[in-house]
């Protein structure tokens, strides 16, 4: 018996079996619990409830929204307002982390000190703390009387107002697409057709397909334009209130602002480590060849930079997606909120839980499988660490 | 203008170099003038300074002190200068430093292409022409860690002489190369040599350099000890530092 416990192959299975039972039971044992006082409270369980009318309004929704719709809808609703916020926010991010990762790898000290006092104010300060500070200026702005007006913008206490074609939503969602094709697919037709064609021709290509769906999009906003309307619709003043234009919500732009400045001061770390990574011997091979600084940084650096943050850029994105469920600190239905709500409006605790769980596993998921995508699609190639 | 004519003027000419890092004199005053056409090699222990001399003739590394001119242009803080240089001296370096993310093709077109503003075709034309010259054309599409250190340093090689540069330096370009493929390095480098490059090497390879060298010049302590013929400096060299390097690379 002594020798039995003694043999490797023996403890391991042993170790596995005591693992997974004890995470059996303790997930039985909660299933047990929450039966019995669920039925207590007397509260049915089930996915029923998804069906019926919800009796409550969300405050910010992309889609058409009254509180007769069922609660499916709004479960929808609040992840595509996540999404929307999530993509906001790491697209804002991302440019903040870059000009402040740049900053800080630069040879001019007064940029240097700049990047890292950022870095070390805004990553040490709670996101919650940030989400608040942004809210409070943010309603402490002037009314909509008293806005303070840049070229059409108007930032007001209820919000940010900015120009806003005169297209219908489908017309607009349809450019969008098209205009985010036409930043993608000279990317993809890059890789693609990668070793068929060197540099020159490549350009070419990219450039066509470009300016080809920036066309669409251009003809998409002229089809969708509403008649007899000016093109852009200017935000101003009637009455007591501003009409016209796009009203961005200070709930919204709280959270867009925070993840901005909070993830970037996370992902200026990354850029800067990636340009760190990058070896000196390839940035002096550049320039005995002539190649001039900022071709170096274009050709050389910066390629090479992003393969070495990728992974971990991943990693932080889907870190910043999981924020946006600071929604509930200040008011914005995001996924998050609408489920707390539901739970509070029709008690189905757990199964709101269950779908809230999933939906952000669902999420982060696909961002994670895109994202080990495009790592796989420009991984170097070969297999020695030579060069 | 860099002339093109190979009138009497030097290729290479240095004058009282001096290199500092920190308070560390890594160069001190350091006389060299290199004729067009002329093959020196460098030697001397690590440390000596070898590597801080050529690197400051591409400005890789800044001199502190002297003068230093190439083809006739001198090299200072002036861009104009430097750029003007740096197209027309090609370098070699000990760990290779291709681009990893590009194909051997792309390495060797992409200067040539953005620098000197050639077409495509005529880049790609050239850039075969010169794979075939080190003898590996058929590995053009291949990316560089796809490749041994030998042919990746052949790659660079061809890099560099695809800007078509008048002067070509090696810094140490076999000394990260497995033993067996230290030859098909120095092989290129004596066709090179054999056709009329202006060639300063900093090597270990005192074959390399009894074949090629016009001129040795011997390192130590960031000052030019010995300058001889290859013969004399192999054979009859009258420098007590420079017998006992020789002792130490030639000992075994």
């Amino acid at each position: 018996m002594v020798s039995l416990l003694r043999n490797q192959k023996v403890r391991n299975a042993l170790l596995q079996v005591l693992y997974v039972g004890s995470i059996a039971a303790m997930v039985l044992a909660g299933i047990v619990i929450a039966r019995r006082n669920l039925a207590d409270q007397g509260i049915t369980s089930g996915f029923d409830f998804l069906f019926k009318s919800t009796g409550w309004d969300v405050n910010f929704s992309l889609l058409p929204a009254t509180a007769n719709d069922p609660y499916w809808w709004y479960f929808l609703i609040g992840i595509i307002n996540t999404l929307f916020l999530g993509s906001v926010g790491l697209i804002l991010a991302t440019i903040v982390g870059t000009i402040v990762g740049l900053a800080r790898t630069s040879s001019n000290d007064l940029a240097r000190l700049l990047g890292r006092t950022y870095v070390d104010i805004f990553r040490n300060i709670p996101l919650i703390l940030q989400v608040f500070f942004w809210y409070a200026i943010i309603t402490h702005l002037p009314t909509p009387r008293s806005a303070h007006e840049a070229w059409g913008f108007l930032l007001t206490s209820r919000g940010l107002y900015i120009p806003f074609p005169n297209v219908g939503s489908a017309a607009f969602a349809a450019a969008t697409l098209a205009v985010i094709a036409a930043i993608v697919l000279p990317a993809w037709l890059g890789r693609t057709s990668r070793l068929a064609q060197p540099i020159g021709q490549r350009r070419t290509i990219q450039f066509a397909a470009a300016a080809a769906a920036l066309a669409c999009a251009a003809i998409i906003l002229a089809i969708g334009r509403m008649p007899d309307t000016p093109l852009l619709d200017f935000p101003a003043l009637q009455g007591l209130n501003l009409r016209g234009g796009l009203r961005i919500p200070p709930e919204f732009a709280t959270l867009a602002i925070a993840i901005a400045i909070y993830g970037g001061s996370y992902i200026a770390e990354i850029v800067r480590g990636g340009f760190k990574a990058v070896g000196t011997g390839q940035v002096e091979a550049a320039l005995s060849l002539g190649l001039s600084p900022w071709r170096v940084f274009t050709l050389v650096r910066l390629p090479l930079a992003l393969r070495a943050m990728l992974p971990i850029l991943a990693n932080q994105y889907v870190w910043l997606m999981k924020a946006t469920t600071m929604g509930i600190a200040v008011g914005f239905t995001d996924f998050f909120m609408i489920v707390a709500l539901t739970i509070n409006h029709s008690g189905q605790t757990l199964e709101a839980i269950g779908i809230l769980m999933a939906g952000f596993l669902a999420i982060n998921l696909s961002l994670a499988a895109v994202f080990n995508r495009i790592n796989k699609a420009i991984a170097l190639k070969g297999n020695q660490l030579r060069g | 203008m860099i002339s093109t004519n190979s009138t009497g003027e030097p290729a290479l000419r240095i004058e009282n170099l001096d290199k500092y890092y920190g308070t560390f004199h890594a160069l001190r005053g350091i006389n060299l003038s290199v004729k067009r056409g002329e093959k020196i090699v460098v030697c001397g222990p690590s440390g000596s300074g070898k590597s801080t001399m050529i690197r400051c003739i591409n400005r890789l590394e800044q001199h502190n002190g002297g003068r230093i001119e190439v083809l006739g242009t001198e090299l200072n803080d002036d861009v104009g200068n430097i750029d003007e240089i740096r197209r027309e001296v090609g370098m070699v370096f000990q760990h290779f430093n291709l681009f990893p993310h590009m194909t051997v093709l792309e390495n060797c077109m992409i200067s040539p292409m953005i620098v000197r503003k050639q077409p495509r075709a005529q880049a790609e034309a050239t850039a075969r022409l010169y794979l075939e010259k080190v003898r590996i054309p058929e590995q053009a599409m291949k990316y560089p860690s796809q490749l041994s250190g030998g042919q990746q340093q052949r790659v660079a090689i061809a890099r560099a002489l695809c800007m078509q540069p008048q002067i070509m330096l090696f810094d140490e370009p076999t000394s990260a190369l497995d033993p067996e493929m230290v030859s098909e390095v120095l092989d290129v480098m004596v066709t090179l040599a054999s056709e009329g490059m202006t060639m300063i090497c900093v090597t270990h390879e005192m074959g390399f350099a009894r074949r090629v060298a016009d001129r040795m010049i011997f390192m130590d302590g960031g000052d030019i000890v010995e300058e001889a013929s290859p013969d004399e400096f192999f054979t009859s060299s009258r420098n007590e530092r420079t017998r006992q390097f020789l002792s130490q690379v030639l000992g075994h």
